[in-house]
């Protein structure tokens, strides 16, 4: 992978009000945006559709995770992806939230929608990415 | 019942549709807009309206036109549909009388513009391109977005590559006998689609359509104001729209494209229902999105897709024959134009090739980009009639 032309979050979307979740995810710990009203959960952050703003603030989420739907990148769409094929992920979090990621140490043959995954962070690139893993080692 | 649109779209104007043909886009338009008021008998003075698909403005002088407005609208692949849908808006309050809605682009002559932090195209790239933060784990473009929902559709009902293939292979035959489509003369089996090297799994290369240049537009008016023009005049008996976000906060957005809630307002509007339909044309630049879109407008079960066009029931004398001049996989892409251009040749009964017999109604479908998380985007519906 060549760092120097991978994005970080500021080229993607330049919004302070996700700084706290990438600083959590540097110390090794996933962050959700948690509604103090009604307790949905978002990532990245933004308004609760019930309640709006008002109440919203980062809160630790367990890690844990099941596998929604996922995509294997084959085509090189840019210079910045050169790695193996990557997986790409929607998974949906504990709290409720559907977020895109990568599965790590798993093969695409195994993977199945429903499948219970475990958090970890992937600090290969110049950032922390939340990555997740078959629960309990694959 | 809710109100009809209760217009008529008057006049189709399209530009040759190809890769690399040279023209800029505002000729492409130029031409677009005048294939439309010749195929409407409109003089160009009529036009009192305009409204554009994409973010640019409107290049009026270049035109030769003067309305009492003009603005563009940017919806993605939605953004024709619902540009009918404004133009109504339009003419139901009084503002314009016969109003353009065009289209052109010149996408194979554009430069390529994906690479990240590589200069000033950046910001244009992620946010319009790559959508955020997924881009930060490798996901680029809306074939992603589409593989996602096709690995959802299989885990949840069994669907298969064959499936998607299947697809593939229909519309390459609706386009192999269309003069001027990208598939003419050009047939493709299931297994040329199993041999096609992967994009996006499950995604092939032939579960994806292919950037054309072109040129398209629509002229609506009143129905009063049809009746008076020597152009054929197509009804527009119902539309609809639907949000994709709606999916993501409920956790379904990959399971549909949420078409059945415009399905529901568009067809409640036109006073029919799926089986009243004589002929699709469904927004689908890949394969899955005609699948789920089968089934989200009642055409046949949920999961059921499959099955469904394995068994024929889009080729011609099919139960609801689908995209009938190719398609974007087979046709060209003209964004949403692809779509509401043959379906107003159907029920004309102009189609060149294909024609559905007797075609009374018509379903036309939209579906793209504007806001939300990746994927989460605008869905638009018309019911167009016949008024032979």
């Amino acid at each position: 992978m060549n760092d120097s032309v991978r994005p970080l979050p500021g080229d993607v979307v330049p919004d302070a009000i996700d700084q706290p979740f990438w600083d959590a995810c540097a110390r090794r710990q996933l962050l959700v945006y948690r509604c103090g009203r009604c307790g949905r959960c978002l990532w990245p952050a933004g308004s609760c559709p019930t309640d709006g703003m008002a109440d919203m603030s980062w809160v630790p989420a367990t890690g844990n995770a099941r596998l929604h739907t996922w995509t294997v990148i084959h085509q090189q769409y840019s210079r910045s992806f050169t790695d193996t094929p990557v997986v790409v992920a929607v998974v949906e979090l504990e709290e409720g939230t559907l977020i895109h990621t990568n599965i790590k140490d798993c093969a695409p043959a195994d993977l199945r929608a429903g499948m219970p995954l475990r958090v970890g962070f992937d600090t290969t690139g110049p950032l922390a990415l939340p990555v997740f893993a078959p629960a309990g080692g694959a | 019942m809710t109100p009809s649109p209760d217009v008529a779209i008057v006049g189709l104007g399209l530009s040759e549709q190809g890769r690399h043909l040279g023209v800029s886009r505002r000729e492409l338009r130029r031409r677009a807009v005048d294939a439309a008021l010749a195929d409407a008998g409109l003089e160009r003075a009529a036009v009192d309206g305009v409204v554009m698909v994409g973010s640019e403005a409107v290049d009026l002088r270049y035109l030769g036109l003067a309305p009492g407005f003009a603005y563009s609208l940017q919806a993605g692949g939605a953004s024709p549909v619902l540009a009918v849908m404004a133009a109504a808006g339009a003419i139901a309050t009084g503002q314009a009388e016969a109003v353009v809605c065009l289209y052109g682009e010149a996408w194979t002559s554009a430069p390529r513009q994906l690479e990240p932090n590589s200069g000033p195209p950046v910001e244009m790239d992620i946010k319009s391109v790559s959508y955020g933060y997924p881009f930060l784990f490798g996901m680029v473009g809306p074939g992603s977005v589409y593989a996602l929902a096709a690995r959802r559709h299989m885990e949840l009902y069994g669907t298969t590559s064959q499936d998607l293939g299947r697809v593939a292979v229909v519309e390459r035959d609706y386009a192999v006998v269309r003069p001027g489509a990208q598939g003419y003369k050009q047939p493709i089996t299931l297994d040329d689609h199993q041999n096609s090297r992967m994009i996006v799994d499950p995604l092939r290369l032939l579960d994806c359509s292919r950037p054309t240049d072109g040129g398209a537009a629509v002229i609506v008016t009143s129905l009063a104001r049809a009746a008076d023009l020597s152009g054929s005049a197509v009804r527009v008996l119902g539309a609809g729209t639907a949000h994709g976000i709606e999916g993501w906060w409920d956790g379904s957005m990959f399971e549909s494209m949420n078409a059945a809630r415009s399905a529901r307002r568009a067809f409640g509007q036109a006073g029919v229902s799926a089986s009243d339909i004589d002929v699709a044309q469904l927004y689908a630049p890949f394969t899955i999105a005609v699948l789920m879109q089968l089934e989200d407008y009642g055409f046949c079960g949920r999961g059921e897709s499959g099955a469904f066009v394995a068994d024929g029931q889009t080729r011609l004398g099919g139960t609801i024959p689908t995209n009938t001049g190719g398609g974007q996989l087979s046709g060209f892409y003209a964004t949403g134009f692809t779509p509401l251009s043959e379906g107003i040749l159907q029920v004309r009964g102009q189609a060149p090739s294909s024609q559905v017999p007797g075609a009374g109604t018509c379903l036309v479908s939209g579906s793209g980009g504007n806001g939300g998380v990746q994927g989460s985007w605008a869905h638009a519906s018309l019911v167009l009639g016949a008024t032979r």
